[in-house]
């Protein structure tokens, strides 16, 4: 990281970049689901677009919620069919787990998104 | 340092870094007894090490808060403090005032101190967070309104500052809200509903006015953006904070016996207090992705992210984990309230104070802009060991917590207290060692600053 010479915090593609962090932040903290289809929508349509920020915050967006959904999602059903809500193991694991889990993603996303309101591109630590 | 008179700042920091230590020993002690009866019986019984623990963090967070406001208000007023001589007077007041306190727990019965210190005559003992002798309340409240009157008169003489602003309405809420540690209702339900006033107006209202001044004061410093910038964080964050924070007392009002309504609005205000801790967080990043400099010391810009990452951790996501009414319903009183208690109280607390100490201490005993870099590399091994010593504390908690909901408050035969307690003694022991981590994080603060080596230019 260096320090950044040009003190306005403004530039091209910089908007896009901040709506995105902030819609996959919805989507981990407001409305699930619904933020996501925003989200994937907005960034079929601006696959080309010629600022590269936002270019990168929008694909880094999609492919972290991407996990987000395997991890949060369907590692719930998994536990639901194996073994069920009914023993103690399962509350404690569970909740712990998301806990756990669903903070991280979140905390990511204040990344992400500190790094766009500060016209920085961004890599989730995911692969 | 650019005034003389921030150095009072100096002894207020030394003497709540070593009551820190105190406090950890006791709850060390106490978490051994969680798993050894009677380890230490009848020496140090539970009920005391327990009120020795809480007091201490209470009393030492203060002594950082005011050191904290004696190093910075002279920087933002730009002139000397109004009185120096009697901000070090106070300092002594206080110390010996709750040196004199704890001995008192420590050495006579509960009832015995209550009597000799003429509790009856004014009762407020008896109470969790407020279990000093009524006489040591004055004290408090004498030493506080000493420190308003300095650092009021040092502001309003001086150069007049959003984060000084912020900071001096926080010190003024928390002198008006200790006031009703005195007010001691025969009524349980007005007790309870009158404590809360007390804490949790401090922790979820105005104490986050007094953290949010000082992590804007140390990003002003260590990246130089604009002041400008940083002052319109701090409103829109004050701001949310008291919107949410007043009336999301509620989410203590649900069993106490107070008006059903307050499940309702407790609910709803309670759960948008994580708000401000997220825009805190953001806000940290924000600042420090800005930077326009590279200040030397990194281990204070460590401090000031990590306070914002974990208090929005401990009080945001552990405080939304428990605070919608039908939650509550089940986790009121567990070691789900420790875990989060803990780490609240760590994540914005205690590491708001470190943080400023970190900044403020190498400057204080004289280097030019921050301590040796392999000094700083010993405090940055001390914040991690401790932060993910306090992360491990909270999960282990957490799972005694669920469990205990879960034997105790569910089901068709719920168990008793004490036979679910002997289920969960594997978290308890976990907890413990966990907290002897915590221990070795904290030598390994107290040892970075008897590091020596070159310092790096500013
Ligand atoms: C830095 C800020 C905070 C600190 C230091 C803190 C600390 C504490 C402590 C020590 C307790 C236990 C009090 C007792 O002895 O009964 C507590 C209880 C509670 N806190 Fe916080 N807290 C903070 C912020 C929050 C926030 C933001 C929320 C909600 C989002 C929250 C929700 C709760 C709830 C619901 C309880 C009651 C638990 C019960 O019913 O047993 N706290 N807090
Ligand atoms: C490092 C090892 C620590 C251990 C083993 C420990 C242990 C304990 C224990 C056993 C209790 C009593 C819980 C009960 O009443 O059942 C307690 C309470 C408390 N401790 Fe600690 N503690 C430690 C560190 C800390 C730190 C660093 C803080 C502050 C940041 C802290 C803040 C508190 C608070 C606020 C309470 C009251 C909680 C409540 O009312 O729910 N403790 N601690
Ligand atoms: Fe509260």
């Amino acid at each position: 990281m260096q320090p950044s010479d040009n003190n306005s915090q403004e530039c091209e593609g910089q908007s896009l970049a901040v709506i995105a962090e902030a819609l996959y932040l919805s989507n981990l903290l407001l409305v699930p689901g619904l933020s996501f289809a925003v989200l994937l929508w907005l960034h079929l349509k601006h696959r080309k677009h010629e600022s590269e920020l936002a270019q990168s915050h929008l694909y880094e967006t999609v492919k972290a919620s991407l996990w987000v959904g395997v991890l949060l999602v369907v590692v719930n059903i998994l536990i639901f069919l194996m073994g069920g809500y009914e023993s103690a193991n399962t509350w404690l694991v569970v909740i712990i787990y998301f806990t756990t889990v669903h903070s991280a993603f979140v905390l990511l996303g204040m990344l992400g998104l500190a790094k766009a309101m500060a016209c920085k591109v961004w890599r989730y630590p995911l692969p | 340092m650019q005034y003389q008179s921030q150095a009072v700042a100096k002894p207020y920091f030394i003497a709540a870094l070593g009551l820190f230590a105190g406090q950890i020993l006791f709850g060390l002690i106490m978490g051994l007894q969680y798993v050894m009866g009677d380890f230490l019986f009848p020496e140090i019984p539970f009920n005391v090490a327990r009120m020795v623990h809480t007091n201490l963090l209470i009393v030492w967070l203060l002594f950082g808060f005011m050191g904290a406001a004696y190093y910075m208000v002279p920087e933002e007023s730009e002139r000397e403090i109004h009185s120096p001589k009697l901000a070090l007077a106070l300092f002594w007041i206080f110390l010996i005032a709750g040196a004199l306190t704890i001995v008192g727990y420590l050495a006579v019965p509960y009832a015995t101190l209550a009597k000799i210190t003429g509790n009856d005559l004014l009762p407020t003992m008896g109470r969790e967070f407020l279990e000093q002798p009524t006489i040591t309340k004055i004290g408090i409240v004498i030493v506080v309104l000493g420190f308003l009157f300095n650092i009021t008169m040092t502001v309003l003489k001086g150069r007049k500052t959003v984060v000084s602003s912020v900071m001096l309405i926080g010190f003024w809420g928390l002198a008006i809200f200790f006031l009703f540690s005195f007010y001691n209702p025969e009524n349980l339900v007005l007790d309870k509903y009158f404590w809360w006033w007390v804490v949790h107006l401090w922790v979820e209202g105005v104490w986050e006015l007094i953290l949010g001044s000082i992590l804007a004061f140390v990003l002003i410093k260590v990246t130089g953006v604009d002041r400008e910038v940083i002052e319109k964080w701090l409103y829109i964050i004050i701001a949310m904070t008291l919107i949410t924070g007043i009336i999301g007392t509620g989410h203590h009002y649900y069993w106490i016996g107070a008006p059903e309504y307050w499940q309702v609005l407790g609910s709803i205000f309670s759960a948008l207090e994580p708000i401000p801790f997220f825009m805190m967080a953001v806000f940290a990043f924000n600042m420090v992705n800005q930077r326009r400099r590279e200040h030397p010391n990194k281990a204070a810009t460590l401090w000031a992210l990590g306070t914002a990452v974990m208090a929005f951790l401990g009080a945001g996501v552990w405080g939304f984990l428990h605070t919608l009414a039908p939650v509550n319903f089940y986790t009121h009183g567990s070691q789900i309230t420790a875990a989060h208690g803990h780490m609240a109280f760590y994540g914005a607390y205690v590491m708001i104070v470190l943080c400023i100490i970190s900044y403020s201490m190498p400057l204080m005993r004289g280097r030019a802009a921050a301590n040796p870099p392999k000094a700083q590399v010993v405090e940055m091994w001390a914040f991690w060991v401790m932060t993910i010593s306090m992360v491990f504390i909270t999960l282990f908690l957490t799972g005694a917590g669920i469990l205990q909901i879960w034997l105790q408050r569910m089901g068709d035969t719920p168990m008793s207290f004490m036979a679910g307690q002997d289920q969960i003694a594997l978290f308890y022991w976990l907890r413990e060692i966990a907290g002897v981590g915590f221990l070795i994080g904290l030598i390994t603060y107290f040892i970075s600053f008897f590091v020596g080596g070159e310092e790096q230019a500013s």
